[in-house]
């Protein structure tokens, strides 16, 4: 016997329908909403010949522990394999998949070598404010190649996935997280002195740079000032004149702004030199999108180094957008025309409806008020007589 | 400057608020009458430039409006920010005020005692994160208890051995029998923005920093 036994009945049984905290049942209309919205970025991906991968939800978890995927250790899930005793864990993050794959696999493959890829990722804990500990993760990754024009390719696609799923109003906000890590170095800041600036400029806490010595604090007070739109933020980090890889950078952003602004004339763009947390791993430019009067970021990518096993380090560009962001920022499915088709109706009529687009619900009573069961049945319209009808 | 959409300032409820509202007033906002009205049921008030609302809320729940982006910048104790650690919170000004400190505290009779050799410890406090990481530190186990206040009486009554609590003059801790011992983290009170309103409304939100920034200097010139 299936379903509940009368015994278990009332909320014994309602329980069983209790998911873990951050894992859901997504329902009509959101589940087919959600995979539209997959299809139509990955499709943006292949467009640009990136090609998908898919690999495993599972892996030893050394192999995911590599690279960026050191700071990720307490977000995955962990499980034994019955088979080897090894320890698996289940990913949270699949840019990791990516960087092993081009590493191991398609590490012979031509470069630039451009993927894509979308699937399910899972976490440990959420937080308050983004309590999922399930969510999908796309994203295209372009491997081998350290022109500044991957960047601009790299941006360029992911602006237009969120637009041709319907965001309208991108913001772009543009990082260069290793600029204060090194500024720091070039001052010769004590470990625990660079940790506490890094911290004090993420949150861009003016007043905790009060204790360092003043030819340091003017140049990070400046890099405070800086954020905002991306041509004063440019302004302001290229009359500090730095030298070396710092002004290397400086230089960059710069041509990858003016080439940007060219490319999407019409997107408001701002950069942020302190914005360093969730950045840890991109070793240039890094960038975050955002819909204008969301209370989200939707994805962020930014350039980071493929580490090949005999050592050798390969650039590389990505983005990644995550589904329930992107889901809090896109309009609800307008309701679809579903026709019913009464007990009777010819099987090649039905095929016609299709072919028009309509979605048919097959009656499978006989009844003379098929009306009254179109509407039970949630349909707008019904199919007599040869023709449609809405109810 | 015109704002474009609605932009709210979340302002946090008691002792705060009346340090908090000279600045407020400085950086050029006005409230509406129903703000100082204390008959008012109202939560949100509307202010003298269009667009701008106040919300007046819990100090902890003023980080937990602007961190989720329903409000869009607010004042909140560094405490707070700590205790919570929102990754999507910037704090660019600190406003020096609202001064106090979040201390370790224990019965004055209670012989002092090497921490390092407790495996875990009992302690009544507002904020179980700050602590528990404190004691983590320490290599001990914080069982925390949380409580909302009247923090002094759960040693007394034996509830737990030790509290972590907001301390301003220590005359409550004093009347309780309870001594000092050491200083968690100092602190004031901050203007928090939130990140994702930072980055897509960047000339408004920085607008508004800067008034608050302009109000503090000149207050402390004064």
């Amino acid at each position: 016997m299936n379903g509940p036994s009368k015994k278990v009945a009332g909320s014994a049984y309602a329980r069983q329908a209790l998911l873990p905290e951050g894992f859901r049942d997504q329902l009509a209309p959101k589940a087919e909403q959600e995979a539209t919205l997959v299809r139509k970025l990955v499709d943006t991906f292949l467009s640009h010949g990136h090609d998908r991968v898919s690999p495993p939800v599972v892996e030893y978890e050394d192999s995911l522990l590599v690279g960026a995927g050191s700071t990720k250790g307490k977000q995955m899930f962990r499980l034994m394999d019955p088979d080897t005793q090894r320890m698996m864990a289940v990913r949270a993050d699949m840019t990791i998949q990516m960087a092993r794959l081009a590493a191991t696999r398609l590490a012979d493959s031509p470069r630039p070598l451009r993927l894509a890829y979308a699937g399910s990722v899972l976490r440990t804990k959420g937080s308050q404010i983004r309590p999922d500990r399930q969510f999908i993760q796309a994203g295209v990754e372009l491997v081998g190649s350290d022109a500044i024009d991957a960047e601009l390719e790299v941006i360029a696609i992911s602006v237009e996935a969120l637009e041709a799923v319907g965001i309208a109003d991108l913001t772009l906000d543009l990082t260069i997280a290793p600029l204060a890590a090194m500024l720091c170095d070039g001052f010769g800041l004590e470990l625990n002195v660079k940790d506490h600036v890094l911290e004090a400029l993420d949150a861009k806490d003016i007043g905790a740079l009060a204790e360092l010595a003043p030819e340091p604090r003017a140049i990070f007070e400046k890099l405070l000032s800086a954020a905002g739109p991306a041509e004063d933020a440019v302004e302001v980090l290229s009359a500090l004149e730095l030298n070396g890889e710092a002004g290397k950078l400086v230089k960059r952003l710069a041509s990858l702004v003016e080439m940007l602004g060219k490319r999407l004339p019409d997107m408001q763009i701002t950069a942020d030199p302190c914005e360093t947390h969730g950045f840890e791993y991109k070793t240039g430019i890094g960038f975050a999108l955002f819909a204008k009067g969301g209370s989200s970021e939707l994805g962020r990518g930014g350039r980071y180094q493929v580490i090949h096993p005999d050592g050798h380090a390969e650039d590389a560009t990505g983005f990644s957008v995550y589904l329930d962001s992107l889901m809090g920022a896109v309009e609800p499915l307008q309701p679809v025309s579903r026709v019913y088709l009464p007990k009777g109706t010819d099987a090649s009529e039905g095929k016609k409806l299709r072919e028009e687009g309509f979605r048919t619900i097959q009656g499978l009573t006989d009844g003379s008020d098929f009306e009254k069961e179109a509407a039970r049945l949630g349909c707008s319209h019904v199919y007599a007589k040869g023709a449609i009808s809405a109810i | 400057m015109e704002l474009s959409q609605k932009l709210v300032l979340a302002l946090p409820k008691g002792r705060i608020l009346e340090e908090v509202m000279p600045l407020v007033h400085a950086a050029g906002i006005i409230p509406e009458d129903d703000f100082t009205n204390p008959k008012s049921r109202k939560l949100e008030f509307e202010t003298n430039i269009k667009h701008l609302n106040i919300i007046r809320v819990r100090a902890f729940d003023a980080a937990t409006f602007v961190a989720f982006g329903a409000a869009h910048f607010g004042v909140v104790g560094n405490d707070v920010l700590q205790e919570f650690g929102y990754s999507d919170l910037y704090s660019p000004l600190d406003l020096n005020i609202g001064h106090c400190r979040l201390s370790l505290a224990m019965p004055e009779d209670d012989c002092e005692e090497d921490p390092r050799e407790w495996s875990h410890i009992r302690v009544a406090t507002k904020y179980p994160n700050l602590t528990r990481e404190y004691y983590a530190n320490r290599g001990v186990q914080a069982e925390c208890i949380k409580l909302n206040g009247a923090m002094e009486l759960a040693p007394k009554l034996g509830l737990s051995r030790r509290i972590v609590d907001l301390v301003s003059t220590g005359g409550t801790l004093r009347a309780n029998q309870l001594k000092e011992v050491e200083v968690l983290t100092h602190i004031t009170s901050r203007l928090v923005v939130n990140r994702p309103a930072f980055k897509t409304r960047p000339k408004e939100v920085n607008y508004w920093i800067d008034r608050f920034r302009e109000a503090l200097d000149n207050g402390s010139a004064a």
